[in-house]
């Protein structure tokens, strides 16, 4: 027996947010003349408990079984109205909002009338809906107990601890064939009696000792499929050509004839095909890079046939997880031939580059062919970020750490090379973090020269035998120029290039600048919008070294609780296919943005479209795709929209 | 002898592709003709609308109407039969959702007169005559019926009880109405005689991707479709994934892609604007000015979309101050 409709509507004054344009009583008037409404109140906070217990009263005495707010958007208070109407022994998904204050009163405050007209149609399309709503049941599932981590910088690296530490079982891939990220290039640093590589060395003993932890070296993620609480990831492990029986490979590197520039020194310096990273590098171990390898054997000579395999087959494997931590990292902005000189004078290098230069573990001046002292030094700063410019894509953003960071290895230059004189050609000094403005005071009272320039007047860097820099200094608006004997360009941070890839594989949407856009900037800072994926580290934006921990704790904090609470509730509003109607055309799979949606074989061998409620986040994308109306998202069916419609035009 | 129940054929606004239909039920035919008694048939027997006039009320059993709402004589007759018919039956496209006829919706009286009697090129009067609804000749008064604006489904002007689709309907789903009737075990009132599942499904192209990605759109005669292959997947607009069942998937058959005669699946209001979201679902462009260029290649969207249902859309017809209330 169908059971009958009686309709519960509340209108909201919210103090004077509503009620300060619309006339409430004309709402809750014409609402009392619509068919099944037998309350209708206007309350003046309707979220206030004393709001929420009139509601949850007139449930248990009045009857009521279908319940319309109308108040502030469902993004505000929908949750807090469905746990009233729960709290009351009703069914949550029996409740309508009908959203008067950001619609209606706040968008027409200077017609009232109009605003009240238009508030009686929100809540007549919101009762007409009502009339229509199910009940649905809320579902959970089981979460798989392990956590993914994908990269192996300062961040991964954390991030698989915290986890570890709780517990849990983490598996932690990285691309390239050494962890610690950048931190392990980068020598001293800002407030730190540690250097770079000492935090990252420190990190990397405690992860790779951990007995919950599976590092995974030059890995990387192929597929992500399945879905929250239970993520089923595919990888590719890279072998590393050379067998743990090599024990002399350092002659393998000796004879190898193969040269290319060296990643890890940022291309100041060359490398073999056969090479070990860096100095102090984890795994310490030789790795053949075959993207360079031309296969011809030398090292195999050297070091014996059993010990190298050139013919190595990369590993594909996979493996379900709870939840994913995304710390990916950032690559630093390549200045483009000739900007600012760049690449037309060995003497011209980016701050990356100096980095490198500064760290124990990089190459000195003399290995680039610097001569020793150096008398003029220039830095120039916003290289590559805070651009001016219309483009959506333009890198308007501020990069964040370069100041700090060339400002700190002034510092450093001053002490190497006392007699030298120091510029900084900067737009805006950022040392924002705490104690780095400290640092900047230093600077300037150690005799560090500050020449500020415009975006739209950048200075110009010639080669005159030496550097040559001619820059505006608006400060005192004085044309100056500088021969100098070493340039810094202060290069900013970019994504990083496997973006792309990852964005695709886990469905995270990235800003126009590139970074990656997390759930939500403020409430939801580690999250992604798919669920159980976090972010960390510098994949989100410029960030330091210590953000960057912050944020791989933060995450991690985020990503055991599904974990450790074992089961998942899954989105109850999700698609549905009227299997009697579809005839598998694949509109609904071509538009899913979250590979939900598949075509299967019935048994009696009709194909039809089946949507995974695990994966649909009901975003209702294939439901209004459907050209046959076979596919229809819970709470927002064809048959209510169009009722809505009715009401719309009456 | 029992009596055998009256059956009836009307065409209203048709081309009379919905009476070859009947025709090409062969000599199955001879079937129906056994189990009913056709009372009134204008293109195959020579029946007077006296002879309907003079049944009693629900005299006869079933009615089977084709063609669209376009003139007063489409009303006057359709309402005739529904007094004297049990059942009436909307048969083909035009009855069923305005058809081809509905096209004209587009236009109105004065601009469908001034382009057939006077600017088509194939009229050699120097002082052209458009059409009257009464002429005097020699003191006697001669009547046409008079030209609607708008072009309506039959429904719109009686009540209609089920719907065949199609233009023209596959003459199975005659025979399988006409079985059903007799049975007496009636499906509810309003429903579509044809099973309501999507097109794609009785389809023998075959879809090679999982996702469909369109950059480009093609009419039929730009490229030659790759042999057994979904066309919507090569970039040919088809309307299968918008359309019901039935026909058999003729067109495909043939590799030609759906025009969806036989309208939507129950619960789409709208083809047009339906498969406007499923076509913009499977568009892969991300810039502006390419996707504008991409939807300025469909020379005649509304055309091709409401080929067989412009005055089943929501709009109906397209707006003209001209248009007069009717």
């Amino acid at each position: 027996m169908a059971e009958s409709i009686r309709i519960g509507v509340y209108i909201c004054h919210c103090g004077i947010n509503i009620a300060g344009v619309i006339d409430v009583k004309q709402v809750v008037d014409h609402a009392k003349t619509l068919p099944n409404v037998v309350v209708s109140k206007d309350l003046v906070f309707t979220c206030s408990s004393v709001g929420q217990n009139t509601i949850i009263e007139d449930i248990k005495n009045e009857g009521i079984n279908r319940v319309v707010v109308a108040a502030c958007s469902p993004r505000m208070h929908e949750g807090t109205f469905r746990n009233a109407v729960e709290k009351a022994g009703l069914n949550p998904y029996l409740f309508e909002m009908a959203n008067i204050r950001e619609h209606s009163s706040w968008v027409h405050p200077d017609d009232p009338e109009g605003a009240t007209e238009k508030a009686k149609t929100l809540v007549r399309m919101a009762v007409a809906k009502a009339r229509l709503l199910e009940p649905i049941e809320k579902s959970t599932a089981e979460v798989t107990k392990k956590v993914l981590v994908i990269g192996g910088g300062i961040a991964g690296l954390q991030a698989s601890l915290d986890a570890a530490e709780r517990g849990l079982s983490v598996t932690l891939v990285e691309k390239l064939p050494v962890l610690g990220g950048k931190a392990a290039l980068i020598g001293d640093l800002v407030y730190s009696e540690k250097k770079g590589w000492q935090i990252a060395k420190e990190l990397i003993e405690k992860v790779v000792t951990h007995e919950n932890i599976r590092v995974l070296t030059r890995t990387t993620v192929q597929n992500v499929s399945g879905a929250f609480g239970d993520y089923r990831v595919s990888f590719v492990t890279e072998p590393r050509y050379i067998k743990e029986t090599c024990m002399h490979p350092e002659k393998g590197e000796e004879v190898c004839p193969v040269e290319v520039p060296n990643e890890y020194d940022f291309g100041l310096t060359q490398r073999k095909a056969f090479f070990k990273p860096f100095e102090g590098a984890y795994p310490p171990t030789y790795v053949i890079d075959m993207s360079a390898c031309t296969k011809c054997g030398l090292c195999l000579d050297s070091c014996g046939k059993e010990t190298i395999d050139l013919d190595a087959k990369p590993l594909e494997f996979s493996e379900e997880f709870g939840t994913i931590i995304v710390a990916a990292g950032y690559k630093p902005y390549v200045p483009t031939t000739g900007e600012y000189g760049f690449g037309n004078d060995t003497r011209i290098i980016t701050l990356s580059q100096l980095e490198r230069i500064m760290s124990e573990n990089g190459p000195s001046f003399e290995d680039i062919g610097l001569s020793n002292p150096l008398e003029n030094i220039i830095f120039i700063s916003c290289v590559g970020s805070m651009e001016e410019s219309d483009n959506t894509d333009a890198r308007t953003y501020c990069s964040r750490m370069c100041c700090s960071s060339s400002i700190k290895n002034m510092l450093k230059l001053r002490e190497l090379f006392p007699s030298s004189n120091i510029y900084f050609l900067y737009r805006d000094i950022r040392t924002y973090a705490r104690r780095e403005e400290h640092l900047y005071e230093q600077a300037s009272k150690s005799g560090i020269i500050f020449l500020k320039y415009e975006a739209s007047n950048p200075p110009e860097v010639s080669i005159n035998g030496k550097p040559s820099v001619k820059v505006l200094d608006t400060l005192v608006g004085k044309r100056i120029q500088i021969l100098a004997d070493l340039v810094v360009l202060a290069n900013g941070m970019m994504p990083p290039s496997d973006i792309l890839k990852l964005r695709s594989l886990l469905k995270f949407p990235c800003s126009p600048d590139g970074w990656v856009a997390e759930a939500h900037p403020k409430l939801r800072p580690v999250e992604l919008p798919s669920p159980g994926v976090y972010i960390a580290g510098s994949i989100q934006a410029p960030k330091d070294i210590i953000e960057s921990i912050i944020s791989a704790s933060a995450a991690t904090a985020k990503a055991v609780v599904p974990i450790i609470h074992g089961r998942v509730e899954l989105e109850p509003l999700v698609s549905y296919v009227n299997e009697d109607i579809c005839g598998a055309c694949g509109i609904c799979v071509s538009t899913c943005p979250y590979d939900a949606v598949s075509r299967v074989v019935l048994q009696d061998g009709r194909r039809v479209a089946r949507v995974n409620p695990r994966l649909c986040m009901g975003c209702g994308q294939c439901a209004s795709a459907c050209p046959s109306a076979a596919m229809q998202q819970k709470s927002f069916t064809d048959e209510q929209i169009h009722e809505m419609i009715e009401q719309l035009v009456v | 002898m029992k009596e055998k129940p009256k059956a009836a054929f009307y065409w209203c606004s048709t081309c009379g592709g919905c009476e070859e239909s009947v025709v090409d039920l062969a000599e199955k035919i001879l079937d129906v003709v056994a189990a009913i008694d056709i009372v009134f048939w204008p293109v195959a027997l020579d029946f007077k609308l006296e002879d309907v006039e003079s049944l009693k009320d629900k005299e006869i059993a079933v009615c089977f109407i084709n063609g669209a709402i376009r003139t007063s004589e489409d009303v006057h007759v359709s309402k005739l039969l529904r007094q004297k018919s049990q059942l009436i039956v909307a048969y083909g496209s035009c009855s069923h959702l305005g058809g081809i006829p509905g096209l004209a919706n587009f236009w109105n009286k004065e601009s469908i007169f001034q382009k057939v009697y006077k600017e088509a090129p194939t009229i050699q009067d120097e002082t052209p005559i458009l059409p009257q609804e009464e002429t005097e000749i020699n003191g006697l008064t001669l009547t046409l019926p008079k030209f609607f604006n708008t072009v309506r489904r039959l429904d719109e002007v009686i009540d209609v009880d089920y719907y065949i689709p199609g233009c023209a309907p596959n003459p199975d789903l005659l025979l399988e109405a006409v079985q059903l009737i007799l049975s007496g075990n009636l499906p509810p009132k309003g429903s579509i005689l044809s099973p309501n599942r999507n097109m794609c499904e009785d389809c023998p192209l075959e879809r090679k991707e999982e996702k469909i990605q369109l950059q480009s759109f093609f009419r039929p005669f730009e490229i030659i479709p790759e042999p057994g292959r979904c066309l919507l997947e090569q970039g040919i607009i088809c309307l299968g994934p918008v359309t019901r069942v039935g026909c058999g998937a003729l067109c495909m058959k043939v590799s030609m892609p759906c025009r969806g005669c036989y309208g939507p699946t129950d619960g789409v209001q709208d083809m047009g604007t339906k498969f406007a979201s499923a076509l913009a679902s499977i568009v892969d462009i991300d810039d502006d000015q390419q996707f504008m260029k991409l939807i300025a290649s469909i020379p005649n969207y509304s055309g091709l979309v409401y080929m067989f249902s412009l005055p089943s859309s929501y709009f109906k017809r397209k707006n003209m101050e001209a248009v007069k209330n009717e």
